[in-house]
């Protein structure tokens, strides 16, 4: 915000997260909410409900509908026939919370099951399309130009730098995600996993795996990337 | 207020970003212009996929309080029927401009985006916007002391008056695009058959990626019908609906240069008026 105080670079306040000081973003998004709610284009009480409804969601039922689906032919079957009534079985009802869905991700929900010659990922190479509903908020590098410009042209060669190496005889298929179909993968039940619970394999259908980065391994719950850079005021946990 | 020295910087700042080829002076006259110059410049600039990039290293990131509350900005106007997503798309994504497209953070566009829609269907002016952009500033010119900065409207106003867009109406306990169904008459395509993308000379708006254009490829899935989005992201409701389908390219004829397996393949969705049958 320049015309305030001249003894200060103000351009650099946003990028050095040091002082205490309100934003520009901040102040824009602060304003703006005002104005909304004074002019009764939504009410608080819409905004409250899409707030709770924003800080709940997360990868957890997407996890839990692989896992289930890994142990239960027919819910498998049910999952790639109609995946918004298998959504609900594991809680997630894509009409929330406005009875209509959320306005940006639509209301249209696709599996893509992997078999052992075909291997999918995902992408959305125009802005970061994603099913929000059910796998949370996309991840930083999934909206950057860098992923987005280049897997769709060198997926073999991008996957590798998730550590992600696939036999030639696997097809990879990559499903850019432009319009308003949400996609998610299904990826293959690992080996050494025989006998375990719901529980045990939802731990291991990482984030990564179900946009197809990585595969689901045995011991490894983490996702490829842990490398973080912190917000300024982050999200409140 | 600020100093000359001041002025100077921010302009000296100003200036060093560039946004032209660099083949191509600023300012050209007409007849410095390619065809293919003009159509880079104006191809919308959220299509980034397959435009040539050096690695980098993928990191996550920990999302500001300010970056989910303008996520919910941006829905809560969905829901109460202000916008549809795919109109903060186009002013977010394609109508900044490149410097801002590709300089500033992900959801700063998408506030931008709240801010112009609001101006420009007339819901705010710019006065009330800038005089509340001043009041927030004021509000906590002595920083924030570790709290956290909250929206404190005056009072909540009437929306009764209020235009509004028919699709929050109309999708309501169907869901978009499910609340389409029926109206676009039956498919021109069906799964398996060969098509080729049509290379339209699309100005402002698409969401067909230029990487597929001009391309053949096979209807892997009849979709669902729904308004084009070179026509939701105007607003206009009166437009039929159409259907859309997820077509299969395989990756060795898109590219020239292709070097991974011959059965890799890329699936993109497309609305029929880009597709026509190829026998």
């Amino acid at each position: 915000m320049p015309d305030h105080d001249p003894d200060h670079d103000h351009h650099e306040r946003t990028v050095k997260p040091m002082v205490d000081e309100i934003t520009d973003f901040e102040v824009l998004e602060i304003a703006l909410r005002e104005l909304c709610i004074e002019k009764g284009l939504f009410t608080a009480e819409q905004h409250r409900i899409m707030t709770e409804y924003a800080e709940q969601i997360g990868p957890t039922p997407a996890a839990r509908l692989v896992a289930r689906a890994w142990l239960d032919p027919e819910f498998r079957g049910l999952a790639l026939r109609d995946p918004m009534a298998a959504s609900k079985e594991v809680g997630v009802d894509w009409l929330d919370p406005t009875g209509f869905g959320t306005p940006s991700d639509f209301a249209a929900f696709k599996i893509l099951e992997d078999t052992p010659t075909v291997h999918h990922v995902i992408v959305c190479a125009l802005c970061s399309c994603y099913p929000r509903p059910i796998l949370g908020n996309s991840p930083e590098w999934y909206r950057t130009p860098n992923y987005r410009r280049r897997i769709v042209r060198w997926p073999r060669p991008v996957l590798a730098e998730f550590g992600l190496e696939l036999p030639e005889d696997v097809e990879v298929r990559v499903q850019d995600s432009n319009q308003k179909h949400r996609f998610m993968v299904m990826p293959l039940r690992p080996a050494g996993t025989e006998g375990w619970t719901e529980e045990q394999l939802a731990e291991i259908i990482t984030r990564d795996s179900l946009i197809g980065v990585a595969l689901p391994r045995p011991g490894v719950t983490t996702n490829v990337t842990t490398r973080t850079s912190p917000a300024r005021r982050p999200v409140a946990e | 207020m600020s100093t000359a020295a001041d002025r100077e910087k921010q302009l000296a700042l100003v200036s060093r970003l560039k946004a032209t080829y660099p083949e191509i002076p600023e300012w050209p006259t007409p007849t410095m212009m390619t065809s293919e110059h003009y159509w880079a410049y104006l191809k919308t600039n959220h299509d980034q996929g397959a435009q040539l990039s050096v690695a980098e290293p993928f990191l996550e990131k920990q999302e500001e309080q300010w970056e989910l509350m303008t996520y919910v900005l941006c829905e809560a106007l969905g829901w109460s029927g202000i916008w549809v997503s795919e109109e903060r798309r186009r002013i977010g994504n394609v109508d900044v401009g490149l410097p801002i497209y590709l300089g500033l953070p992900y959801y700063a566009r998408w506030l931008w985006a709240v801010g112009k829609a609001l101006l420009e269907k007339n819901y705010i002016t710019w006065a009330e916007l800038t005089d509340r952009l001043t009041e927030v500033q004021e509000r906590y010119a002595d920083g924030l002391s570790g709290r956290r900065p909250e929206a404190q409207p005056k009072f909540e106003g009437d929306g009764s008056g209020v235009a509004r867009n028919r699709n929050h109406i109309e999708a309501a306990g169907k869901g978009d695009p499910a609340m389409y169904s029926g109206q676009a008459g039956p498919p021109k395509f069906a799964v398996g058959d060969r098509v080729t993308v049509r290379q339209l000379p699309a100005m402002f708006y698409t969401r067909t990626p230029e990487y597929v254009r001009g391309a053949r490829g096979v209807i892997a899935e009849v979709s669902y019908e729904s308004p084009a989005p070179e026509d939701e992201t105007w607003g206009r409701e009166d437009v039929k609906p159409e259907w859309f389908y997820i077509v299969r390219f395989k990756q060795s004829e898109l590219w020239d240069s292709y070097a991974g397996h011959r059965d890799d393949a890329l699936q993109t969705e497309i609305p029929e008026r880009w597709l026509h049958g190829t026998g």
